[in-house]
């Protein structure tokens, strides 16, 4: 707020030193325009650190970033890696990969002045690369004759699947709000629809690094973060508004 | 603003239908059962009952569980070992104990070899067990009450119809 209170003082400052050699003019024009920042906003997401530091199982780390394009558009990507231990009911396996998204935001929060918060709709495309392995695993049997104790372990040794991709289309709905001059704090909730068949082969993907849990029998999956991320101020630009344009006009 | 309601609407909707799943029960698939059916040696074609049949794994201490021990079938489905390839049973007919608990019935051997197919059936059953190559050996003694066994599906996907024939 500082900022805009001495830069409109040199303003003001500047027109009244200009007005001294030219005629009283009674209706002085506003000459203050607000203008919009632009921009590069980098950060991180807290959920999967936080997941990573209370979850054994779990290790993971995510670069969320987004340039902003014009008013309400931003061009939005995620970057990580995830790597997470699962234990079924009859068999425990391990994904381990990276990913990234890339896509677009759309502001549709009406900031006032000098706010400049975010409410954002929008949509990514994903794609992962990772691996499988199954670290043990039980036969599934309603039959118990001869296995009375416990499910009949198949195998102990760990059998891996690398080299698995997968691609999935994102819907997101979010919010960023500027906590801090230029320090953000971001949440969003995300629908996937996986492109991958994941039913393919031996073991099934039944986790995607970034798209989260593969439910069986269906495309969908959801996911989250809670971000915090600085904006890097590039350059300012004046907001387009009709009014000023009718005005150009009349002139 | 229109807009964002609509995909705040949208999200909801697809969030619902997303959010039901079946990953916690096993419904899709089982390890199946040998289905076994006992015929006629002289009259091939005619289901014939094995007076007081009891079927014991070999190995084992107690009688199979999906058979009714002792009684008179022509049809009986049993478990094969999921973690080994082959899997014994004793097939007793007309089944009793003496005075000192001692079998009096007649006891044939078959040994059930076979190959197993590991199947990832769902997230909630994880693998299950089918077979191929099913064989069976029947072990020769003084007095076998089986005469033959026939292979009629070597492999096991489920246990809707019969795979092995034995005719006595």
């Amino acid at each position: 707020m500082l900022k805009y209170i001495i830069s409109l003082s040199i303003v003001l400052g500047s027109v009244s030193l200009a007005a001294q050699s030219k005629p009283i003019d009674t209706k002085p024009k506003d000459t203050v325009v607000y203008e919009q920042s632009y921009g590069i906003r980098i950060g991180l997401d807290l959920s999967r650190l936080i997941t990573s530091s209370l979850d054994e199982n779990y290790t993971g780390a995510e670069l969320v970033a987004d340039y902003r394009l014009t008013q309400d558009l931003y061009i939005a990507a995620e970057l990580g890696a995830e790597d997470k231990t699962q234990q079924e009911d009859l068999y425990n396996f391990n994904t381990s990969g990276s990913y990234i998204k890339v896509g677009v935001d759309r502001n549709t929060y009406a900031n006032w002045y000098g706010e400049k918060n975010l409410i954002f709709y929008g949509g990514r495309l994903g794609f992962s690369s990772f691996s499988n392995t199954i670290n043990n695993y039980q036969i599934f049997d309603n039959n118990r004759y001869w296995n009375p104790e416990a499910f009949a372990t198949a195998s102990e040794t760990p059998e891996e699947f690398s080299g698995r991709t997968a691609s999935w289309l994102e819907a997101v709905l979010g919010t960023k709000v500027e906590l801090f001059p230029n320090i953000y704090l971001g949440a969003s909730v995300r629908l996937g629809f996986l492109f991958t068949d994941a039913n393919e082969g031996r073991f099934p993907i039944l986790f995607v690094p970034g798209f989260n849990k593969v439910t069986w029998d269906s495309k969908f999956g959801v996911g989250y973060n809670y971000s915090i991320s600085y904006f890097l101020p590039l350059y300012k630009k004046k907001n387009k508004i009709k009014k000023i344009a009718e005005e150009e006009k009349v002139e | 603003m229109k807009n964002f309601g609509f995909s705040i609407l949208l999200l909801t909707c697809l969030l619902t239908v997303a959010s039901c799943e079946k990953d916690d029960i096993c419904v899709e698939g089982n390890t199946p059962l040998m289905v076994i059916e006992f015929f006629d040696i002289n009259n091939r074609d005619t289901p014939k009952n094995v007076t007081a049949l009891r079927v014991v794994g070999e190995g084992q201490t107690v009688t199979v569980n999906t058979v009714a021990d002792r009684t008179a079938l022509n049809k009986i489905n049993i478990p094969l070992k999921t973690i080994e390839d082959s899997t014994s049973y004793l097939l007793i007919s007309n089944s009793a104990d003496n005075d000192d608990d001692v079998e009096t019935g007649n006891i044939d051997i078959v040994n059930f070899n076979f190959a197993r197919v590991e199947d990832f059936k769902s997230r909630a059953c994880g693998f299950i067990v089918t077979y191929e190559e099913l064989d069976a050996v029947l072990q020769t003694d003084t007095d076998n009450w089986i005469q033959e066994i026939e292979i009629i599906r070597a492999q096991i996907i489920n246990s809707d119809s019969t795979h092995v024939k034995i005719y006595h």
